[in-house]
């Protein structure tokens, strides 16, 4: 057991020290491994030496060798750097060494957003290879002392706009910061350490001039850093040239405005020498040009950037010519001019050269070519006489053309007078008057100053015949009398100092050219103007001529002239007047007398006419209205009248019209009128509307005949109407007699009654005249014509009176037709009212005895045998049917009379 | 020149204008450095409390001063103000001008070229009040460190113009109160001390 113990441990012991030899011996071979390729122990022996930082500005230089046992790595070698600001890491990088760069001094650079003034920058680095690193090796940048004042970094930095920048600011011991800020920027502020505090601005505008960054402390003191954000030169198309064939000239865009500040202002440099009036952006330099084509090189620097602009040119094919010097006339004619120059550029005389002259008379520009070597001098052609001219010059290279050259100073050079031009010559014709007229001749047509003008005249079969006169210069018409029937040649010149004009002929018909057989055809203007055109005649040998002149008024014609190959042409004149009626005739012109084409009648812009451009009149022919005008005067006819329309208008407001398309027309009808008030007005219709409106009121009469017509109508329906009254009172006369006047009994009384009143109620007759006349006033029951009314108390007596004048007084009965005539639906009964009237009334005695009569019986009216009143008035109860309706009538039919009592009452009613 | 110092010496109506000329003159000089310095805040975005610090060496105020003294105090305080305005105006165009001419730099100008009348008025009163040999104070100490960094000149040129508002007003102030009568006195007093002296 033992044993086994001992052989167990014995075994352990023997595999532990074998597992220790085996260690051992790796580890031996590692080191081995490591010695050779400069490492050992894990830790690389291979690593940086000689390791300096630097810095500028803010960017960190670092720079180191390797360390001799670096030698023997084959592969390459990493670098690992790691940059440390106030001791904390803000950066790693690395920097692969190859096997070639090795044993070589390495360096890597890296810009801090700190300035390094601002915290502690520290960076260090280690090699690797193989998984083994050397030990860091640390460089610090030479220290941050604490500042005894307040201060901000960086100072002075010019930034680019786009950028973003920190700034920083070190308080000192004892003081507190407060903050920082920057006038026209945003800024984000950080807190570095309890001292350091940094503010970082994104740089997004151009600064004007230098801005400031301040820092301040709770106490209010301030310090600051002033920066300046700008751009790098921007400046492009970079173009040479040469002037004078010895320097180079170049320009290009300088792009962004130019700054203002010096410090950062851009610096020009062409091939390497400065430019002065670089900013303007041009350079110039001399050198010696030839044929061949070269770079030419701009660089731009300021302290953002620097720019290279290239242009590749041969400037002997980049010739921009100097002005011509000394331009001059060196040979003066009427119409043409000589020109010469001189070059200041000498080299200028060997070029093949194409110069232009422009030609400036004042109003247009002409401009003529010429070419030739070294070219000093040109000749102007088509001058007017007498005239100013401002000339001047450039030229350009033949061959190679590259641009214009500069042009000379403008010379005033004024041509050589001469004769006048031919006039321009037409006439008018009115009877044996032919006005022979000229235009005015223009400054360049007169060459100089007009004298007078000659106009002679002979008939053409009499040359040698000739008469002439001299018109004043100021005159620019003649008029003739000459003999129609013969044809005259007319012939007018101009006179200035150079001498006598060509002369200008005109032949005048034989006959009036303003009576042939030619028709006025109608012409709208349009924009002031008139646009003619006609059909080609094959008279016209010298073209065509077109006149004009107003048709009414003073006849100052005007003419122009078209060439033969055109047969249209738009006339302007500053004499045309709107609302004015112009005449235009076209001519052909002939080797003799011009001949009429066509004529035309227009105006150029119509214009409203004014109202009341009618005289009127009228004529009334039974029911018809005839409104004639004068003819409208062709004055007064400031358009165009295409017709007339005659409006009428009757007292209720109905308008109707008649219309004429006849322009000539001067009279309208208006038919079938009413007897009435019409109110007439006659417009003209134009193209711009109806106007012109006059008016006048007429009152109709009726015809005779037709007054005639109703009197005798009326005649007859009397007539008519009389013989049928007649005819039926003839054949009902027993009815009406007994109607009207009926035979009265003899009343039968006894003696009591008539002697002993007292005895009886009822008074004996009380036969009052006055109210029996009142009583009989009953031609008003009669009046079938009038409506029933009411007629209340005394308003009886008006009425009685209304109708005495016609004779009913006393007479009514007679009259009376009540078969035909009594109303009766007026004469309603109204029950509960007394039978009788009661007041004002008297019942007449002898009326009321009618009830005998056959016929009476035979009409009276239930209701009125009721014995209900009509109504309240007396008169009503006079009526023949209340006096047949009381029943007391109707049982004793055959009494002589009848006794109501209402009679018997009657006299206190007449007391009352 | 000469002759109208003698006569503001001699009780001339001319030696009671002379002092009041060079008061009116300073207190328009006042005016226009204190425009100036409003447009330089302005343009610089400074509080007014920023840079007061003297520049200036002068022995300090006291009642004790006579005019002779008070005279060249303010006298040579002008002539300090004017060396540094010259260097301000200078560097500031050097350093940080951007070739413009508008109203700040038109103001500067003007108070650049109204300090010397001032400084020459200011001399012939001291002339007066010490006789022709006068003592012409001195600007050979004047430490002239202008900052490097630009913040810090636009600071100082701030400081240089305040210096020279300030003076303007002192020498205004004291200029009116600077009766006539007293400077010629003064005058006698002083020839009577210098011929004691002799």
């Amino acid at each position: 057991m033992l044993f086994s113990h001992l052989l167990a441990d014995a075994h352990c012991l023997s595999l532990q020290m074998r597992m220790i030899m085996i260690s051992w011996l790796l580890l031996l071979s590692l080191f081995r491994q490591s010695t050779q390729d400069g490492q050992g122990d894990g830790v690389l022996r291979c690593g940086p030496q000689n390791v300096t930082l630097a810095h500028n500005d803010q960017t960190l230089l670092l720079k180191w060798e390797d360390d001799p046992s670096c030698s023997v790595i084959r592969d390459g070698l990493v670098y690992e750097l790691q940059v440390l600001i106030a001791d904390k890491p803000v950066h790693n990088g690395e920097v692969v060494v190859t096997p070639a760069q090795i044993g070589s001094t390495h360096s890597w650079k890296w810009t801090s957003h700190l300035p390094s003034q601002c915290a502690r920058h520290s960076v260090r680095l280690r090699s690797q290879y193989n998984n083994q690193s050397s030990p860091w090796l640390q460089k610090m940048l030479p220290g941050m002392q604490s500042p005894a004042e307040i201060s901000v970094f960086p100072k002075d930095k010019i930034l680019e706009v786009g950028s973003r920048a920190t700034f920083c600011c070190i308080v000192p011991e004892g003081k507190s910061f407060r903050r920082m800020y920057v006038n026209g920027y945003k800024g984000i502020e950080k807190k570095i350490s309890e001292h350091v505090h940094a503010l970082t601005l994104h740089l997004e505008q151009q600064s004007e001039n230098w801005s400031d960054v301040i820092c301040e402390t709770t106490k209010g003191e301030i310090s600051g850093a002033s920066f300046h954000a700008g751009y790098p030169p921007g400046d492009s198309d970079l173009q040479c040239e040469t002037r004078d064939l010895e320097s180079v000239d170049c320009f290009w865009n300088v792009g962004r405005k130019m700054e203002e500040l010096a410090i950062v202002r851009r610096k020009y440099q062409l091939h390497g020498s400065p430019c002065i009036s670089g900013h303007l952006g041009k350079c110039s330099q001399k050198v010696e040009v030839d044929a061949a084509e070269r770079n030419w090189t701009l660089t731009v620097t300021n302290p953002l950037g620097k720019l290279e602009l290239h242009d590749r040119a041969d400037l002997t094919k980049r010739v921009h010519m100097v002005a011509p010097d000394k331009v001059a006339a060196s040979t003066v004619n009427p119409r043409n001019i000589s020109l010469k120059w001189s070059w200041t550029v000498q080299k200028y005389s060997n070029l093949n050269l194409t110069c232009q002259v422009d030609v400036s008379d004042g109003d247009s520009n002409t401009t003529t070519k010429n070419f030739g070597v070294g070219l000093t001098a040109a000749v102007i052609k088509d001058l007017i006489p007498h005239w100013d001219y401002d000339m001047r010059v450039r030229c350009g290279t033949a061959q190679h053309f590259w641009k214009w050259g500069d042009w000379s100073r403008s010379v005033k050079i004024r041509t050589k007078g001469d004769v006048q031009d031919a006039l321009d010559v037409w006439m008018k014709v009115k009877e044996d008057q032919t006005v022979i007229s000229w235009k005015v001749p223009l400054t360049n047509q007169s060459h100089g100053e007009i004298f007078d003008y000659k106009v002679s005249w002979a008939k053409t079969k009499e040359k040698n015949q000739s008469n002439q006169t001299n018109v004043s210069r100021s005159n620019h018409s003649l008029t003739l009398t000459l003999d129609p029937s013969e044809e005259y040649m007319v012939t007018v010149t101009a006179r200035n100092i150079n001498g006598s004009s060509s002369p200008s002929t005109i032949i005048i018909p034989r006959h009036n050219l303003d009576k042939s057989e030619v028709k006025t055809s109608w012409i709208s203007g349009s924009n002031g103007s008139f646009f003619l055109s006609w059909p080609v005649s094959p008279n016209a040998s010298c073209g065509y001529i077109v006149d004009w002149c107003p048709v009414f008024g003073n006849c100052t014609f005007e003419w122009m002239k078209v060439p033969l190959n055109r047969t249209h042409t738009t006339i302007f004149s500053k004499n045309f007047e709107d609302g004015r009626r112009y005449l235009l005739s076209i001519y052909a012109c002939t080797e003799g007398a011009p001949v009429l084409l066509q004529r035309r009648e227009g105006y150029v812009r119509e214009t409203k006419i004014e109202a009341k451009l009618f005289k009127l009149k009228y004529k009334q022919e039974d029911s018809a209205v005839e409104v004639s005008w004068e003819p409208i005067p062709l004055e007064k006819q400031t358009a165009s009248i295409h017709g007339y329309i005659l409006y009428y208008q009757d007292k209720s407001g109905d308008v109707f019209n008649v219309s004429t398309d006849d322009p000539e027309a001067t009279s309208l009808t208006a038919k079938n009128l009413n007897i009435s008030t019409y109110t007439f007005t006659v417009t003209a219709l134009t193209a711009g509307g109806l106007c012109g409106n006059t008016s006048i009121n007429v009152i109709l009469n009726p015809p005779a005949d037709q007054i005639i017509m109703l009197t005798l109508i009326s005649l007859g329906a009397v007539f008519l109407i009389l013989s049928v009254s007649i005819i039926i009172c003839y054949r009902h006369w027993a009815c009406i007699k007994d109607k009207v006047y009926p035979p009265i009994p003899k009343p039968v009384l006894t003696e009591n009654w008539l002697t002993s009143p007292d005895e009886h109620t009822v008074r004996p007759l009380p036969f009052d005249q006055s109210h029996y006349s009142e009583v009989l006033d009953v031609p008003e029951l009669h009046d079938k014509f009038r409506p029933p009314q009411p007629v209340v108390g005394q308003d009886y007596m008006p009425f009685t009176f209304s109708q005495t004048p016609k004779g009913y007084y006393n007479k009514p009965l007679k009259k009376l037709q009540p078969c035909l005539t009594l109303p009766t639906t007026g004469l309603t009964s109204q029950p509960g009212l007394p039978s009788f009237p009661i007041n004002d009334v008297f019942p007449n005695p002898s009326y009321n005895l009618i009830v005998q009569g056959e016929d009476q019986q035979s009409q009276s009216h239930p209701e009125i045998q009721d014995g209900m009143p009509i109504i309240d008035s007396g008169y009503q109860a006079q009526s023949p049917e209340e006096s047949f309706s009381t029943a007391e009538l109707e049982e004793e039919p055959d009494s002589p009379i009848s006794c109501v009592s209402t009679y018997i009452l009657l006299p206190q009613k007449t007391s009352k | 020149m000469a002759g109208r110092s003698t006569r503001s010496i001699n009780g001339s109506n001319g030696s009671r204008t002379a002092p009041a000329r060079a008061a009116a003159l300073a207190d328009l000089l006042h005016y226009e450095c204190s425009t100036l310095l409003e447009l330089f805040r302005k343009k610089e975005n400074f509080t007014e409390d920023v840079a007061d610090r003297r520049m200036v060496s002068v022995p300090p105020p006291s009642s004790q001063l006579d005019t002779r003294d008070k005279l060249w105090r303010i006298h040579s305080a002008l002539l300090q103000c004017q060396k540094l305005l010259e260097k301000a105006v200078a560097k500031e165009e050097e350093e940080l001008g951007g070739g413009k001419k508008g109203e700040y730099e038109n103001k500067r100008k003007l108070v650049k070229e109204r300090l010397p009348l001032l400084i020459l008025s200011t001399g012939e009163l001291l002339k007066a009040a010490e006789g022709t040999t006068s003592l012409t104070p001195s600007v050979e100490g004047l430490e002239l460190n202008v900052p490097t960094n630009l913040f810090d000149l636009k600071l100082w040129v701030y400081r240089v113009y305040k210096e020279v508002n300030y003076w303007s007003k002192t020498a205004t102030n004291t200029l009116k109160d600077l009766p006539s009568v007293i400077v010629k006195e003064r005058a006698r007093t002083t020839r009577a001390r210098r011929s004691t002296r002799r």
